[in-house]
């Protein structure tokens, strides 16, 4: 399951991280509530952010 | 529809995005580092994008507002049967949206107003979640109404511009433009949710 190397190991962290955030927006989107909308922004954002941010740091970091 | 547009391209981009996480092998080759960015990168910001302007549309409806226990007094009080009740008069007559009823009034109309209206929402979450929210009949508005939030609909009409008693002081309507004198005035439209009458109020039910 783990990546053999550095790079695959943070993309699979990357995409983790942007699967949790994604499915806690799908969540929030079917509850018109103000807990809701607080959810979907300091935790679903938080994790897609953070996926993102992994994500664009193992590509620049990468030596061929 | 849209939520389920939205959640459609979210479970697609949850599903490549697992394809990563069980095989990130294939982006190894150029086409797997064109998917990489894909789902890690662009379909996430759409998703987030499209999902908070979708929370920003369900922050403006009436269900919203009143899902908070604070609120059920400020709801009981749009079915008072009393056309004297502002607020309850606009809401059973569909003279704001009955979707919308809260934010139509209680939004700000001047340039970037929304943007605040929606910070405003968030200090009333603060307050509510993490503060010490005041008695339902103690709430108060941060700061006083503007006219200006009547007028964006109620100025040119008729009823306002020609009104018998907005006319019999010709420098009535100059000072309700310039919001010297209120529109919620005592005398004039002062009675609005009526909180501590809501007891002893008759109701009105749809349907008749």
């Amino acid at each position: 399951m783990l990546g053999a190397n550095v790079l695959e190991r943070r993309l699979q962290i990357a995409g983790l991280l942007v699967i949790l955030g994604l499915l806690v927006e799908a969540s929030c989107l079917f509850w018109a509530r103000p807990l809701a909308f607080v959810l979907f922004v300091f935790i679903g954002v938080t994790f897609v952010g953070a996926g993102l941010l992994v994500y664009l740091y193992s590509v620049v970091s990468v030596r061929h | 529809m849209t939520t389920v547009l939205i959640v459609l391209l979210i479970c697609l981009t949850v599903v490549l995005s697992a394809v990563i996480v069980v095989r990130p092998g294939i982006t190894a080759t150029r086409g797997g580092k064109m998917m990489a960015f894909l789902v890690l990168f662009a379909l996430p910001i759409l998703c987030v994008g499209m999902g908070g302007a979708a929370q920003l549309e369900h922050s403006k409806s009436t269900e919203f507002c009143l899902s908070c226990h604070i609120m059920e007094p400020y709801g009981r009080s749009l079915r008072i049967d009393d056309p004297g009740h502002l607020a309850a008069a606009h809401f059973q007559n569909h003279r704001v949206p009955a979707d919308e009823a809260c934010y139509t009034c209680h939004t700000n109309y001047a340039m970037f107003g929304g943007v605040k209206a929606k910070l405003g929402g968030l200090k009333h979450l603060y307050v509510y979640y993490l503060g010490k929210p005041p008695a339902p009949e103690n709430i108060r508005l941060y700061e006083p109404y503007n006219n200006r939030e009547c007028l964006h609909c109620h100025a040119g009409a008729r009823s306002f511009e020609e009104g018998v008693v907005h006319t019999a002081d010709p420098e009535l309507l100059p000072a309700l433009r310039a919001n010297k004198t209120s529109c919620l005035s005592g005398g004039c439209h002062g009675t609005i949710h009526d909180i501590p009458g809501l007891k002893d109020a008759k109701y009105w039910k749809a349907g008749g």
